[in-house]
């Protein structure tokens, strides 16, 4: 970053404590000018609860709802790299057809506000496919219990058509931004990698494969992963059409308890955690990728 | 020549099998439509799938994540009575008449009221309860009134749940005031909480509850309830059997007394507070 001396002026000192106490003015107006009855007794339930029952320890609703939205970025993301790439790749495609084809579909699902774009999909199509192929029957055979695989990577079975529609849902809208990152990928290669790899009688397929996206990928892998720390947090969109993520959860938590700040704050703090170490990730990533700048190999 | 030879006998066998083939399906209608009941799924999957909305006490989670609440034990008491499992869906009530008209779920059971409106897009059925409709004032914001009346004019805020009968009934019963209107319960309370609406307009027991937890904040301007609605099964037009089944079964529980006691232990009694805290 900046190779200055690091310097602390007194002007900086004032300015952040003007910041300090604007926070804590703030806190202690929400504490007390609110007519709110803070009870922050009834949070540690609702990420893990010992069950007298059974004798040991069960998830909280809010856990349960953090597993669904790391199952929910995980799939998406992984899909979304499969979709994003063939488009990527259709982008720079010499054939018109398949340039028209990736460019229509990240022009649409980039230029559609995404909770639109959720509900049509979700309600047109999700449902649609999910018929098409089975899906739905087949969930109602299935159970928790006897298929304990199936629920570890998908989550409850009464759920399945709702989370893959969900799933599906979010790999096409992230699908878009990884098809343009991928597409800058590829063009940000130099001419004399296609024409050495032609030289070599390479066919422009296994130039791809081989000389490429390599290359491609692993300049592109800081927004990549940027894309991923995006798609968690996009993932809490998927709310509106009742996917039980971690949104989701709250909301219901809250009209059942009406704690609707501790509830909030304990969301946002979660939310934190599951991105915040992605970015230190992609930090690293970076200093990694820009630490070859400068020096012409 | 003989391509257009070819091409004119086919298409006219093809009119006339379908001809045919349709003289037959109109014999078959009856039982196609038999056939389409959800009635009919709901057996062919073993499943019948419930979709609701978390609206204390009617529907919530307890402390272990499973679903209870007035609405819960009706919908577990007809699926034992079909003979099936209960899959519960829990889905935002402003998208569940969407939800329920593309296939995501079998019927509506989740205490939800009757309206001409709801009925043009949805069949219901008799109706199995009936929700009174009461308001809850702020004590500093709005004191002492005692009239709907006293609360129609234009310098009264009232807080409802978007998509509600509360909603419609507010309109109705006080046009004149402001309505603030918020997509779920908790926000609406809040803002009557906070002093940023005089009053909140929604089904018993919510207001009893809310004055009972905040006796000193809060209090309840009528002596009873301002409407009686009836709450209906909402399931899918044009499925005449599956209604046919509801209504007797609504029968069958009512003589029984059954519908009735359920309903006082999840509205009259506090007993089950302790599996929701």
């Amino acid at each position: 970053m900046f190779d200055s001396p690091k310097r602390i002026s007194s002007r900086d000192v004032l300015l952040l404590a003007c910041i300090m106490g604007g926070a804590v003015l703030l806190f202690r107006h929400l504490a007390q000018g609110l007519n709110y009855n803070w009870d922050w007794t009834v949070i540690p339930g609702y990420i893990a609860r010992f069950d007298p029952a059974s004798g040991d320890w069960r998830a909280g609703m809010l856990t349960r709802g953090l597993y669904v939205t790391l199952r929910l970025s995980l799939w998406s993301i992984l899909l979304a790299l499969l979709a994003g790439t063939v488009m990527g790749i259709w982008r720079v495609s010499p054939r018109p057809l398949l340039r028209m084809i990736s460019g229509s579909y990240v022009g649409l699902v980039r230029n559609v506000p995404p909770l639109v774009l959720i509900f049509i999909f979700y309600f047109f199509l999700g449902d649609q496919i999910m018929q098409a192929t089975g899906i739905t029957e087949l969930s109602y055979s299935l159970d928790d219990s006897t298929s304990p695989v199936l629920s570890t990577l998908f989550g409850p079975m009464e759920q399945l058509p709702a989370f893959l529609s969900g799933v599906l849902t979010m790999a096409l809208f992230e699908g878009a931004y990884i098809a343009e990152i991928v597409r800058a990928g590829i063009e940000s290669i130099d001419r004399e990698q296609w024409e050495a790899s032609a030289a070599l009688g390479f066919t422009r397929r296994n130039q791809l494969i081989h000389i490429i996206l390599p290359q491609a990928f692993s300049r592109s892998l800081p927004p990549l992963a940027g894309q991923f720390i995006s798609t968690i947090k996009d993932s809490s969109i998927v709310s509106v059409i009742s996917i039980q993520e971690l949104t989701f959860a709250g909301q219901e938590l809250m009209s059942a308890t009406y704690r609707t700040f501790e509830i909030w704050s304990l969301v946002i703090l979660l939310y934190f955690i599951l991105t915040f170490p992605c970015s230190i990730i992609v930090r690293e990533l970076e200093k990694r990728m820009n630490s070859h700048k400068g020096h012409h190999h | 020549m003989t391509l257009w030879k070819t091409v004119s006998v086919g298409i006219t066998t093809v009119l006339l099998i379908m001809g045919l083939s349709s003289a037959v399906w109109a014999g078959d209608a009856r039982q196609a439509l038999s056939q389409d009941s959800a009635l009919e799924n709901v057996l062919k999957r073993q499943t019948l799938r419930i979709g609701f909305s978390t609206f204390k006490p009617w529907a919530m989670k307890d402390v272990n994540g499973d679903f209870i609440g007035f609405e819960i034990d009706v919908a577990k008491r007809l699926a034992s009575d079909m003979g099936v499992k209960a899959r519960f869906i829990p889905t935002k009530w402003d998208g569940i008449i969407p939800a329920l008209l593309t296939g995501k779920f079998d019927i509506i059971i989740g205490g939800m009221g009757i309206t001409p409106k709801r009925n043009l897009k949805v069949n219901f059925s008799d109706p199995y309860e009936f929700s009174g409709m009461s308001i809850v004032a702020n004590k500093d914001v709005a004191p002492g009134k005692s009239s709907l009346k006293s609360f129609n004019n234009a310098d009264t805020r009232v807080s409802v749940r978007l998509g509600t009968t509360a909603e419609k009934a507010a309109k109705n019963f006080l046009p004149k005031a402001n309505i603030l209107k918020f997509n779920d319960e908790a926000a609406s309370i809040q803002e009557l909480l906070n002093g940023k609406a005089a009053c909140l307009v929604a089904s018993n027991p919510l207001p009893e509850n809310l004055v009972k937890k905040y006796p000193g904040k809060l209090y309840l301007p009528l002596k009873s309830d301002f409407t009686s609605e009836p709450i209906g099964f909402a399931v899918r037009k044009g499925d005449p059997d599956f209604l046919n089944y509801l209504n007797n079964w609504i029968r069958v529980c009512n003589s029984e007394g059954w519908l009735e006691a359920r309903y006082n232990y999840w509205f009259k009694t506090e007993d089950w507070k302790s599996q929701v805290e």
